[in-house]
């Protein structure tokens, strides 16, 4: 099965940012509030995880947890295809 | 038997587009049919004999694209009582009864489910009257579905309305055909038009066209709008229609909608429009047998500007977005509007968090499927048009424009 590694999601990140013309910082604790990252973003940046391992993710394995950092976000999409 | 007055169409001609032979409605060879029949037609212009023959003897009638004929249909139509006429060969129903003097059956488009059976007759049928211009129709349609038969009844009921018979299979030649045959009036769905500006749009304005009219699906202001620019003289005018409560709303204004004053309005012998909620609620006088009184049609609509528009189906049209509703006919509106668009389908699509998001398929007049320019300009326009749920986060690229037999692309 293909995956997205931690890097070429990082990539799909800063694409989803862009396109609504905002940008990705290189700290991985940056709190998502600040840089504008909201939800309709991280379900957009899901579906280009789906698109690009062509299948769907399945997050009702990943449990509740928080995520309000960038470095959130990269843990819960990496973990996730691995189920 | 010869059963009431002949048809007021009786001379007029029908060309079959194949091989451009002409023929008065009178002249086709008439055919006995074991009544109740389904005929089973390869093309449109064959199914043609048949519907003559209906109509001078009154024999119950349902007419089928062999396309369409699927195996659980074939044994449906035999267990209803039809005599399955294929050609040459005929199945006799499995469980026979009395044919129904002057019915004709009609199969729906199929876009709410399966194909259902809706009664009629020739005279619920024809819902044009009165005197209309003398003009050469282009039938694109498959045999048996209303809009087939809301064109064919035209020509055989009207004076000075003559047809042109093409099949859907072969629709990338209808412009050359059309222009060969001097056709002044096509009516389609816009997909089917949208398709024809997209391969044939060089020669389509050689088309003396003086009527154009666009059914069938939900009508956009963008496609009536390039219509406009092949056909500037041309009356642009779209028709809801169904099996059910047959053709209902029909908008000469060259505008996209209706206007809101037309809801609820009591005239007599003409449909009586309504809304419910957000769906559109006809009571028909050109209704299918037994669907008197008013009929909820599955159609979804929203009320912009004073103009009531027709969005798509109440099941499929409404996406929800994190709890908030996004009507998939209104965004895809917005994206057909784009000048680079040749065509558009919107769907919701399940993603974490916001439980649905807004997806489209798109065909650009180029056929390009990889432009990332194209679709970061596609965001942009839609960002500026749409609240931020609703504008589609995904947008796939196709290379041409998805179509089935039916003209429709199930949007």
């Amino acid at each position: 099965m293909s995956s997205v590694s931690r890097s070429e999601l990082r990539t799909l990140m800063r694409e989803v940012l862009t396109a609504q013309g905002k940008s990705l910082p290189d700290d991985e604790s940056a709190q998502l509030s600040d840089i504008g990252f909201r939800s309709l973003d991280f379900s957009e940046l899901a579906l280009r995880v789906e698109d690009e391992i062509d299948e769907e993710l399945n997050f009702d394995a990943a449990g509740l947890r928080q995520i309000t950092t960038v470095g959130d976000v990269l843990n819960l999409l990496t973990e996730i295809q691995d189920q | 038997m010869t059963r009431g007055p002949r048809p007021a169409g009786w001379a007029n001609q029908v060309v079959d587009a194949r091989t451009g032979a002409s023929t008065a409605w009178s002249d086709l060879p008439p055919v006995q049919l074991p009544a109740p029949a389904a005929v089973v037609v390869p093309s449109s212009y064959d199914a043609l004999p048949a519907v003559r023959g209906h109509a001078e003897t009154g024999a119950e009638l349902l007419v089928v694209a062999a396309g369409r004929l699927e195996e659980n249909l074939r044994a449906e139509l035999g267990t209803a009582g039809f005599n399955l006429v294929q050609g040459d060969q005929v199945e006799p129903a499995s469980d026979p009864r009395e044919a129904e003097e002057g019915r004709v059956w009609l199969l729906t488009s199929g876009s709410t489910g399966r194909p259902k059976r809706i009664g009629h007759t020739l005279g619920s049928l024809t819902t044009v009257s009165g005197d209309l211009p003398v003009r050469r129709w282009l039938c694109p349609y498959s045999p048996g579905t209303y809009a087939w038969w809301q064109v064919v009844t035209l020509g055989l009921g009207s004076p000075g309305q003559d047809l042109v018979v093409v099949d859907p299979a072969e629709l990338d030649s209808w412009v050359q055909a059309a222009i060969e045959h001097g056709v002044t009036a096509a009516s389609g769905t816009p997909t089917f038009w949208r398709q024809t500006i997209m391969s044939n749009g060089d020669d389509l304005a050689k088309v003396p066209l003086e009527q154009v009219s666009l059914g069938g699906e939900p009508v956009d202001q963008a496609v009536m709008d390039q219509l406009r620019t092949f056909f500037p003289g041309a009356r642009i005018s779209w028709i809801y229609a169904s099996s059910e409560v047959g053709a209902s709303v029909v908008v000469h204004d060259g505008r996209a909608g209706f206007p809101v004053e037309w809801l609820d309005r009591e005239v007599p012998d003409r449909p009586r429009i309504s809304v419910e909620g957000d769906e559109l609620v006809i009571a028909s006088p050109y209704h299918g047998s037994g669907l008197e009184g008013a009929v909820h049609t599955g159609d979804r609509v929203a009320v912009e500007d004073g103009r009531v528009l027709i969005t798509g189906r109440l099941d499929r049209d409404e996406i929800n977005v994190g709890g908030a509703k996004v009507s998939a006919g209104v965004v895809r509106s917005v994206l057909q509007a784009h000048p680079d668009v040749a065509w558009a389908a919107v769907r919701g699509r399940r993603a974490p968090l916001v439980g649905t998001m807004v997806v489209a398929d798109v065909v650009l007049n180029s056929g390009k499927t990889d432009d990332p320019d194209a679709l970061a300009a596609l965001s942009k326009w839609c960002q500026e048009r749409l609240p931020e749920y609703g504008i589609p986060r995904r947008i796939k690229l196709l290379d041409a424009i998805p179509a089935k037999e039916t003209l429709k692309s199930d949007v």
